[in-house]
């Protein structure tokens, strides 16, 4: 959409009328503007006035009467196919954990130390030894947004400012539009350091606007598919730093003791906020909750209590419109899954009325089956944790986030064998598609892996 | 033997036989004021009661329709009968024939990684299916030459039928060449790989186009899209073109499911026309799956105002060619949302009424996205992320599971 019918003033690329078209030559003057501005502007600020504008732009995002968050809930729907409910939702989840305290956590975590991106600092263990060091971010940031869901752009942003990086990011076409608020607000908020971001969008492939990124890139963050990273990893130049983040899937884990009647509520409670925050579409969102059998409750019977619960969400938090080829899709599974129902006790659906809403598909077959996501979960019995990993084989590696509901004492120890199998993040039920900032991206320090050392021996 | 199915079989070739003696023109309307594409009136009649034979006959079906709470006696119209998905037939055997009377099977093009769907034949299906796909496609690809000498020259970029038994296209291929072509020239120039893929004989491809341009008998290419880009990549590659003999055609099908290299149709017909020399309107799209026993033409051969859409009154513009199945064929454009039959210009999941099904199912809930045009629909792509199957495939190319 042209910013001009957003009232919003022509900041980024991707405020150009639509059918302005990107030349290389654009490009690379930008990338030009972009690191000069940085020098000027970004290079030589403090940490603690960086975590002050960034935590001060999220409170504002919070506040109902935020010009930004107004256009979001009001343009958003029709912008992003999310519903007005999903959207203030999903805003509220990512910008409360912007706080002060947060990013100080985050930088403690990465670093040791929270100064270590303005001066030689050490931690104590480093002064007995005489050391010291100092962090240094990469001058030129580009990142190749994926766009389903706006948090892990909106993360990559507030991290490449920490690490005072000139930033391009390069959105997937038709996803501009949330990536492109945040950072209008970073500019209203600190015009010198909105002019140190660039947002952009284009389909991704073209190879000439790419060339000149990639030429002027010190590092280089992507989201997509293998082949997709792959593809953008042989185009890199040998100095530039890559950083991918590939397809990830994520699933839930009741364990038998929690399931009994007067606790089921609040845990398909929680599930439902995983299937509806932004409609199951990141990667962290589950695709399958194994149930384990055994408990007060059958695992058929939670799958039932879960639809009902998905049905009652939908009147507060409906899920939105989809493109037909995504509604067929849903469509088109409910079809098979309608069929199988029908041959075989083992198959169970429920599913809303005239729309694609949600779906739930129970299936005594064990094994991890993909979603076609937008609400559509799959419930499925199994004996133990041991026996879901097993069934999980084929997305080992893969996973990313399993949200589990499960005694205190037996936590820790699921959480262990998980991260033995592969599994990068462990949270409960109900929290999967909102990590904490101090998260680790697949298991990386998403801050940390963007800067590099320098070392000081002391004399 | 089924006597009841076969006797529905005998009446409804019957039928294809005299409806392909009818010359399409514009938009007929049937009782219930429909479009159809021809003046098939009692098609209510004989869907009802293929529908009751097949509830009887057709065990999975039956399921199906059962609970859905569906039976023949309470339905009153075609468009109740209910909707088996074409995924079905990979998980079911949606045959009224009992497997000792089986005397083919026609599996759906696929990776290997996917189980194929299977759709059963006896002698008798097979004798349906021929009626049917001949009928339409002499009305569609040979009109002119409809009561003539057929002595075309063919070229399928296909293997032939006893390498790959169980393509229903060859099938079709072969019915075609058997019925149309009386040379006894190679007609069949595909192969197949050890991977199951196919390829092409270029070498023999380039003799039988050279051997076709010697004032001889048109020409007629038969192949999927995507062999056709294999053939026309090999012609640009040398640059070399041909310019087949006039009243030669082509008729291209099929997209280009997990294929390397996909090319936009307007493209591809294009490139045919400079590379074959075969102009746009003896260029004809099918649009057919294992799982049917009638094709869809999205024109008649040699039919310019289908493809300018000039003087058409009844289209409304821009008239896009647009995809039409024979008389004994219903389509129904449906919500993915609703399941509901969609308004005209909106965009639905394809369902098709094939009375030729005669001993499978007869309606049949595509996962192709289409939207209603005049009498006939337009193909605008596929639902997303349909199937249930192997993770890596899912992971792959896949635009939902991301960060």
């Amino acid at each position: 959409m042209p910013s001009k019918e957003m009232n919003l003033p022509n900041y980024f690329l991707a405020d150009l009328p639509p059918e302005a078209t990107l030349s290389p030559v654009m490009l690379s003057e930008a990338c030009q503007t972009l690191k000069r501005n940085r020098e000027r502007y970004l290079a030589g600020r403090s940490t603690h006035q960086l975590v002050k504008v960034l935590s001060d732009v999220a409170e504002a995002w919070m506040k109902p009467d935020n010009a930004f968050r107004k256009l979001v809930l009001e343009r958003g729907p029709a912008e992003t196919g999310f519903s007005c409910e999903t959207l203030k939702r999903g805003l509220d989840d990512f910008f409360r954990q912007v706080t002060p305290e947060n990013l100080h956590a985050l930088l403690v975590q990465e670093f040791g130390n929270a100064r270590r991106l303005d001066a030689v600092t050490a931690t104590e263990v480093e002064q007995k030894l005489s050391r010291a060091a100092m962090a240094v971010g990469p001058e030129f940031l580009v990142h190749i947004a994926a766009g389903n869901i706006p948090n892990p752009t909106w993360m990559s942003i507030i991290l490449g400012l920490l690490a005072r990086s000139a930033q391009f990011v390069k959105c997937a076409s038709g996803s501009a539009f949330l990536p492109r608020l945040f950072a209008h607000s970073l500019y209203e908020a600190d015009p010198k350091l909105g002019a140190c971001l660039e947002i952009a969008e284009w389909r991704g492939g073209s190879v000439a606007l790419e060339d000149i990124l990639f030429g002027e890139a010190d590092c280089v963050t992507a989201t997509g598919s293998d082949q997709t990273l792959a593809a953008i990893r042989s185009r890199l130049p040998a100095h530039a730093r890559f950083l991918g983040y590939g397809h990830r899937v994520s699933f839930g884990f009741v364990a038998r003791e929690v399931l009994s009647r007067s606790n089921a509520p609040r845990i398909t409670a929680r599930v439902a906020d995983d299937v509806v925050a932004w409609n199951q579409l990141g990667c962290l969102s589950p695709h399958v909750i194994y149930v384990q059998s055994g408990g007060e409750l059958s695992p058929d019977k939670f799958a039932e209590l879960l639809a009902e619960e998905l049905e009652r969400r939908e009147q507060t938090e409906p899920r939105g419109e989809l493109p037909a080829s995504h509604a067929a899709g849903i469509a088109s599974r409910r079809g098979i899954y309608e069929v199988r129902a029908a041959h075989s006790p083992e198959t169970l659906m429920w599913h809303s009325q005239e729309s694609t809403a949600w779906t739930v598909v129970f299936e005594a077959d064990p094994r991890f089956q993909v979603s076609c996501l937008n609400r559509f979960i799959y419930v499925k019995p199994v004996k133990d944790l041991t026996e879901l990993l097993q069934h999980a084989e084929v997305v080992r590696g893969k996973v990313s986030t399993v949200g589990i509901a499960s005694p205190e004492h037996q936590a820790e120890e699921l959480a262990a064998q998980l991260a033995r199998w592969g599994a990068t993040r462990v949270c409960p039920l109900g929290r999967m598609q909102n990590p904490p900032l101090t998260w680790r991206h697949d298991g990386r320090p998403a801050l940390g892996d963007l800067v590099t050392w320098t070392d000081f021996e002391m004399q | 033997m089924n006597l009841e199915l076969s006797d529905f079989a005998a009446r409804l070739r019957e039928t294809m036989l005299s409806e392909g003696r009818v010359i399409r023109g514009p938009d007929l309307k049937d009782e219930d004021g429909d479009s159809c594409s021809s003046s098939l009136r009692n098609f209510d009649a004989l869907a009802l009661e293929l529908f009751a034979l097949q509830f009887r006959y057709n065990a999975a079906y039956r399921k199906l329709c059962e609970a859905q709470g569906v039976t023949p006696g309470i339905i009153e119209h075609w468009k109740q009968i209910p909707a088996m998905p074409t995924t079905a037939f990979k998980e079911l055997e949606l045959s009224c024939i009992p497997p000792e009377e089986r005397t083919a099977v026609f599996h759906s093009s696929g990776t290997a990684e996917q189980k194929p769907s299977r759709h059963f034949h006896s002698v008798e299906s097979l004798a349906v299916y021929e009626a049917s796909l001949w009928s339409w496609f002499a009305q569609n690809v040979l009109p002119d030459l409809r009561f003539t000498i057929y002595d075309l020259r063919l070229i399928c970029l296909s293997p032939p039928p006893e390498q790959v038994p169980h393509s229903s296209l060859v099938h079709m291929f072969e019915t075609v060449r058997s019925r149309a072509c009386e040379s006894a020239d190679r007609s069949f120039f595909g192969t197949v790989a050890s991977d199951g893929s196919w390829s092409l004989d270029f070498d023999a491809v380039l003799a039988a186009l050279n051997s076709s341009l010697v004032p001889r008998p048109p020409s007629l290419v038969l192949g999927t899209a995507f062999s056709f880009v294999h053939l026309l990549d090999f012609l640009r590659e040398r640059d070399l073109r041909f310019r087949l003999p006039p009243g030669s055609r082509v008729m291209e099908t099929g997209g280009y499911k997990n294929r390397s290299r996909a090319m936009p149709k307007e493209e591809l017909h294009m490139v045919i026309t400079e590379r074959l020399g075969i102009s746009r309107e003896n260029i004809v799209c099918e649009y057919g799956m294992s799982e049917l026993s009638s094709q869809a033409y999205d024109s008649v051969a040699g039919d310019e105002w289908r493809v300018t859409g000039k003087a058409v009154s009844c289209h409304p513009s821009p008239v896009t060619r647009h995809f039409r199945f024979p008389p004994w064929v219903r389509v129904q454009i449906v919500s993915p949302e609703t399941g509901q039959e969609v308004a005209a210009r909106e965009t639905g999941l394809i369902r098709v009424f094939d009375l030729a099904n005669v001993f499978s199912v007869m309606t049949v809930q595509t996962e192709d996205l289409g939207v209603r045009r005049g009498d006939g629909f337009e193909f605008t792509g596929r639902a997303l992320f349909a199937e249930p199957r192997g993770c890596s495939l899912m992971m792959e190319g896949s635009a939902l599971s991301l960060p």
